[in-house]
């Protein structure tokens, strides 16, 4: 039973998290570096470069990486205190074995007992309940060396067909659309693209608070002249400047969508030339939206049908114009129809290809491009390939060395993995960099979930409140203790390097994968020397698939500050634009357009629950804040979870700025702290997701998934709200200057 | 140097401030910290303007005027000015706490350290202006509404005009650093003359709700 | 980090950036000619040391021909200060806040008297806000405070002729000290006490030494300290360093080398002595005079949190004294400022949040597009 062994505050008393405040020896210390490493932030898709300030085997700060084109040494707050993860109190310094008896619930163990253990369980469990019984969850936050060789690790060492990743909640709906449209899984266009757009449509991104560095491309548009269209159901930072803001209800955006395609249509503003030459399936698309009016979206949606029309006029009219989204319009059950109804009005008007052209989603996590590329998504193989498709098994098996009949099948999603955990279809699990019981939706569910696991293995380099549930700690290594390479979300492969040694008896994650392997009797598939030697594997396997890295060495990389993919061979100069001359990737070079009609949400509201939820980030933390809840600094930025509402909202429910509120849906309930502001729809309720526990936003959030990517709903739920009684400060909590005196 | 973030001895780079372009995501007040004339104390403002209304956000480093108020009213001559305009932090021997500096300064900016009963304020990074490279607020910032860089690249990268004096009432205040209008010719920017502003008229068509 | 230090060095010298510093106008105009009355109380000052000498000394019988340098030292310091002070305390922050301290600290006279004493330990003695600063600077500081106090208050006296000592009787090893013309203690040279009284200037240097490292270790090691460093910083840890080095010197010459180069050495800790005097007035080191007026400004600020609070005219929200606002707004145009509206309200009437937000509305206000 993966029960925590102890009290879950002892739990947290002992292994965090605790804040790091300040470097190593302190503020006052100085800084005598021994050298700066130039590598990137592990903090989000944009993957910025960043300098590491190293002494001896200790980061000490940072300094900007100006050199580096992306982001030419800006960097968001989590990037500024990146540094202080390392020298963490809270690090994993050694193997652990849940012992109820032990003082902090976990008892030191040496890596051969560890192993060991891991090894037995796998065994006695496949043995028992079958190979699939056993599943892995990973994450992106690991490098693409570490995700292929998950990928590699859990169909060769483990041979389960259940193996997913955490980018199932983020980057699967709108890779799935991606491929089913354009034939490939990448951003459309490198960044400086951008700022050569007339119009800039931004739908469901939060830019300032997720991606902020893509805001001084988005600025540098505007002073070129371009026109700024926001699509949220918040007034978010970025949006207080827009020339358009379309104030979308949530899950309502294929709608919208819909009846921006329906002006354009009815205005003719169409690229009949690219259409006819480049696309298929117009005819159909155009039928689906013949109905969806602007009249009829405003009703949808919220917005004004004269914002509608405003939008079609613009996007259809203008030369150039990009459409970037992200997930606000992907974390539904509508979420692949969403972004294949912006794929249309890109197609529609001709906008892909070209310089200032293309509609692209923007991704989240670390390694989100890369990590989902090279195989540990439940239906994917390396190089973007499919696990169903018989072509590509084969091409894997020969650069596996395996008989194709050894790859498992598709295996199941990360939620329906968590589902089959509940209803003990799958009874042992290991996980490496996944916190899923702050990042799956239902905490309840996902909590007796992991309570019922008769064996967790966790990979990790905090103790994660996932981690509470283990029987085997395994410490691995940090972002910046080991080498390998990264893709950002343009594309964009990059080289990540080792700072530091992982401390104490801490190991890189690799090798306790190759170690497993080994015990597992499967060492020969695993017989690296380096990551190096796993990345020119990668290479290989890569090859001929969508997301072919044959080309990118990592000398090249480095000397070129990135490539873009696909990069097929060794003189290439890889592909920062895709679909040059209209050529997209599906076997007849064509795009497809899709017909998407408008589905409500999973859950819409009604009398019992009738106010939206919607769910989000803040720009201080990072996913489930295993990492950025751990650093004072980022802390003090936003230390809890608010609930956002509006005014009229708010005088309705009797609340007032900083009152306590309960938030109620059908999975369960949760207090926080109103915050009262005109920049939320007022039928919308929004609370940021990073915490755990009873501060976990993801306590309301809704077990209903994407038929097609099966990303569960992340952005929408039916909530009840009410005054709980007690007030705090809210507007006002965050102390903006930091440390600071006076007025 | 070949690294982008380091200007020659000759180049004349130029400090920006442009709080129309703040995003409020608080790079600048992190960065600030890693400063290393004050390590682990934040000395730029980032403000919410009303946040009940607006996200709007607006970040406010020293503007290191000509003429420094600030220096002026210190009865400890504390803050001095170098010879490149740079208004600098307190002396830390002469200052004595008294906060004159804090009320006197136009633009609000020196910040009084109760703990260690001094002012300190932003002193343009001078460990890293001084050695050519940027300041960390201006280095980070990820919306440029903190910038640095020479007035030629400026006006290939960026639009509107760089001006550098505020009309407070009746007192003109010209500043080391600049900021950004467009158009120069319609005098310094008057502080006191703009009561609020506003972009959007009802962001969310607030009568299908009332 | 050597490569990096010459680097910045180089630039500093080449760039001139830091190399000097501009005072704000007021200063530029009173350094144009001197201050009548900055002259007057100098020479006040003089003729007090002078007094103090002469009658001090009983007639200048005790006076010490030899230390006629270090007098002349005296005297150049003491008018400097005193000029320097004088015109200080005119300038109209400092005489607002010089007559504000006072004013206060009558108000309550006998509860302020009662706390001045803690006071002075924790702001003037143990410097307990520098502490808060950092613990390693603190510890510099207080050793060469305290190695510099424990030197004035020998040295000083021995100059001025207000010290001797005179053997007692026939004994060749037993000494009283003389605070002018009353004997005090009696030692024998032998004794700890005679140990310490012979060596108490080394004993001071090396306090000083110590503090002197200190601060230079951090720096050099520390390129913010570097940064912000000015001439003067080093110039006064330069001056500290010298003096006591080359006291120390006369102490390993009469003990170890048979008092050989005595003479020389004896010219040489001279002459850095006494150009350290003359240096006070002028550098860093004139902090020592003004950081008493932190005194009144801690009964200001106690008077002016009893006071009233003035809201800021634009959020409504208390910021600060309601004097002390006053009383800059006061200063200001004495200083040529004229922060004044159409409608004759001050700027400094709005608190410093809402100056900022207020900048900020009106940049925004000039950017079409944005804001």
């Amino acid at each position: 039973m993966a029960r925590p062994p102890i009290d879950e505050a002892a739990l947290i008393g002992r292994y965090g998290p605790h804040l790091n405040e300040a470097p190593p020896g302190g503020w006052d210390a100085g800084i005598d570096a021994d050298r700066m490493v130039a590598t990137h932030c592990c903090f989000c898709g944009q993957q910025c470069g960043i300098k590491l300030k190293v002494a001896g085997n200790q980061v000490v700060g940072f300094e900007p990486w100006f050199d580096f084109p992306f982001n030419e040494g800006k960097l968001c707050p989590k990037g500024v205190k990146r540094y202080l993860q390392g020298s963490h109190p809270d690090r994993l310094l050694h193997p652990m074995e849940r012992d109820p008896e032990a003082p902090g619930g976990f008892r030191r163990v040496t890596w051969d007992q560890a192993l060991d253990r891991v090894t037995a369980e796998i065994r006695r469990i496949q043995g028992a309940f079958g190979q699939d019984a056993f599943a892995m969850l990973s994450g992106v936050s690991l490098t693409n060396e570490k995700s292929y060789l998950v990928g590699k690790f859990a169909r060769l060492a483990l041979g389960t067909a259940n193996l997913d990743y955490n980018g199932r909640y983020c980057m699967v709906s709108a890779g799935a659309g991606n491929k089913k449209a354009l034939g490939i899984d990448r951003a459309s266009n490198p960044w400086s693209d951008i700022p050569l757009a007339d119009v800039v449509w931004t739908a469901g991104t939060n830019i300032a608070e997720t991606f902020p560095i893509t805001t001084s491309y988005i600025w540098r548009a505007r002073d070129h002249g371009a026109r700024l269209i926001v699509q949220d159901p918040r007034l978010v930072p970025h949006a207080r400047t827009a020339d358009l803001f379309l104030p979308v209800r949530p899950g309502t955006d294929s709608a919208l969508f819909g009846a921006v395609l329906h002006e354009l249509i009815r205005h003719n503003w169409l690229d009949h030339a690219f259409i006819e030459a480049h696309t298929n399936d117009f005819e159909a698309a155009a039928a689906a939206v013949a109905d969806m009016t602007p009249a009829w979206a405003a009703r949808v949606t919220g917005v004004p049908a004269v914002r509608i029309e405003q939008t079609a006029e613009w996007w259809g009219t203008s030369a150039t114009g990009m459409l970037l989204h992200a997930r606000g319009i992907e974390q539904h059950t509508k979420g692949v129809d969403n972004v294949l109804a912006a794929i249309n009005l890109g197609l529609a008007t001709g906008k892909y290809g070209k310089p200032g052209c293309g509609v692209t989603t923007i991704t989240g996590q670390g390694n989100g491009q890369g990590g989902r590329e090279h195989g540990h998504k439940c239906d994917q193989l390396p190089g973007n390939r499919d696990i169903s498709n018989a072509d590509h098994r084969a091409h894997v098996a020969s650069v596996w060395g395996c008989d194709v009949a050894e790859i498992p099948g598709k295996g199941l999603p990360a939620l329906e993995i968590i589902e089959a955990i509940h209803d003990g279809r799958i009874k042992g699990l290991l996980s490496i960099c996944f916190n899923p019981l702050v990042s799956s939706p239902d905490t309840s569910f996902t909590r007796e979930a992991l309570d019922r696991l008769e064996f967790y293995g966790v990979i990790d380099f905090f103790l994660s409140e996932s981690g509470h549930h283990a029987d085997i700690v395994l410490p691995g290594s940090l972002h910046e203790e080991d080498e390998g390479t990264a893709t950002s979300g343009e594309g964009r492969i990059l080289r990540i390097k080792a700072a530091v040694d992982p401390p104490g008896e801490a190991r890189r994650d690799w090798e306790i994968l190759v170690d497993i392997a080994q015990r597992l009797g499967r060492g020969q598939y695993f017989d690296y020397a380096s990551t190096h030697e796993i990345f020119e594997e990668l290479r290989l396997a890569s090859a001929g698939g969508t997301a072919d890295y044959r080309g990118a060495t990592w000398e090249r990389i480095e000397a070129e500050h990135g490539i873009f993919w696909p990069v097929p061979e060794e003189g290439h100069p890889g592909t920062p634009r895709l679909y040059e001359g209209g050529r997209f990737y599906h076997p007849d070079g064509r795009a497809r357009f899709h017909a998407v009609r408008y589905e409500p949400p999973g859950e819409v509201i009604d009398a019992d629950y009738p106010v939206w939820l919607t769910t989000g980030r803040v720009v201080s933390q990072y996913l489930s804040g295993t990492q950025t809840r751990r650093i004072a600094a980022l802390v003090a930025q936003y230390p809890e979870p608010l609930c956002e509402m509006h005014p009229v909202l708010a005088e309705r429910l009797g609340i007032t700025d900083g009152d306590w509120v309960t938030v109620t849906s059908r999975r369960g309930t949760m207090q926080l702290p109103a915050l009262v502001v005109a920049t939320i729809r007022p039928d919308t309720v929004f609370i940021p997701y990073h915490w755990p526990g009873d501060r976990a936003a993801n306590q309301l959030t809704h077990r209903v998934v994407d038929p097609i990517s099966k990303m569960p709903e992340f952005k929408v739920a039916a909530v009840r709200v009410e005054r709980a009684g007690g007030a705090v400060e809210t507007t006002d909590v965050r102390d903006l200057s930091l440390h600071g005196g006076a007025p | 140097m070949s690294d982008a973030g380091r200007f020659g001895i000759d180049e004349q780079p130029v400090f920006v401030i442009d709080q129309s372009r703040c995003i409020g995501c608080e790079a600048c007040v992190q960065a600030c910290m890693e400063c290393g004339t004050h390590r682990g104390r934040s000395l730029i403002h980032l403000d919410r303007i009303d946040r009940a209304a607006s996200p709007q956000t607006a970040p406010m480093v020293c503007m290191h005027c000509e003429n420094p108020t600030c220096a002026q009213v210190c009865p400890a001559d504390a803050i001095k000015q170098t010879e490149g305009g740079i208004v600098q932090s307190s002396l830390k021997p002469r200052c004595i706490g008294c906060s004159n500096c804090v009320l006197a300064c136009p633009f609000g900016v020196p910040k009084y350290m109760a703990e260690i009963d001094q002012m300190m304020k932003c002193d343009m990074c001078v460990d890293r202006t001084s050695e050519g490279l940027k300041p960390m607020c201006a280095s980070v910032c990820p919306s440029e509404a903190l910038w640095f860089g020479t007035i030629e690249q400026f006006r290939s990268r960026r639009r509107g005009a760089l001006v550098r004096d505020f009309l407070f009432g009746r007192q003109v205040v010209r500043t080391k650093v600049y900021t950004v209008v467009d158009d120069p010719t319609a005098g310094p920017v008057d502080v006191l003359g703009v009561v609020n502003t506003s972009w959007i008229d009802d962001p969310f068509a607030l009568e299908g709700f009332l | 980090m050597a490569c990096a230090l010459d680097g910045r060095l180089t630039r500093r010298l080449a760039g001139g950036k830091l190399a000097g510093v501009r005072f704000g106008a007021g200063s530029k105009r009173e350094a144009r000619r001197l201050d009548q009355r900055g002259l007057a109380w100098g020479g006040v000052g003089v003729a007090i040391v002078l007094a103090i000498t002469f009658f001090g000394s009983d007639g200048l019988l005790w006076f010490d021909a030899a230390l006629i340098g270090y007098l002349f030292g005296t005297m150049f310091m003491v008018f400097g200060v005193v000029y320097r002070y004088a015109v200080w305390v005119q300038r109209p922050p400092t005489a607002m806040l010089n007559r504000r301290g006072w004013d206060s600290f009558r108000q309550r006279k006998a509860h302020n008297l009662a706390a001045l004493p803690s006071l002075v330990v924790s702001q003037l003695l143990v410097q307990s806000f520098i502490r808060r600063r950092s613990r390693a600077r603190w510890l510099a500081h207080q050793l060469v405070f305290w190695g510099c106090i424990l030197a004035a208050l020998v040295t000083f006296p021995l100059t001025l002729g207000l010290l001797h000592f005179e053997s007692v009787g026939q004994q060749a090893d037993r000494y009283q000290v003389f605070v002018s013309r009353i004997g005090a203690v009696t030692f024998d040279s032998g004794s700890v006490l005679g140990w310490l009284t012979y060596h108490v200037l080394d004993v001071a240097a090396i306090l000083v030494l110590a503090g002197v490292f200190i601060f230079l270790q951090r720096r050099l090691r520390d390129p913010g300290a570097l940064a912000v460093e000015r001439s003067g910083d080093f110039l006064a840890l330069a001056g500290l360093f010298a003096v006591s080095v080359t006291g120390l010197f006369l102490t390993v010459s009469s003990h170890w080398l048979g008092g050989r180069f005595y003479a020389a050495l004896n010219t040489l800790h001279a002459l850095t002595v006494i150009l350290g005097l003359m240096y006070i007035p002028f550098g860093k080191l004139f902090h020592i005079f003004q950081r008493p007026a932190n005194l009144g400004v801690a009964y200001y600020k106690r008077a002016n949190a009893q006071g009233p609070a003035a809201p800021c005219r634009r959020c409504g929200i208390p910021f600060a004294s309601a004097q002390q606002v006053a009383d800059v707004q006061a200063i200001l145009p004495q200083l040529g400022f004229d922060y004044s509206d159409a409608v004759g309200g001050s700027h400094q009437s709005t608190c410093p949040g809402c100056r900022r937000a207020q900048v900020a509305l009106a940049q925004s206000a000039r950017v079409g597009g944005f804001g």
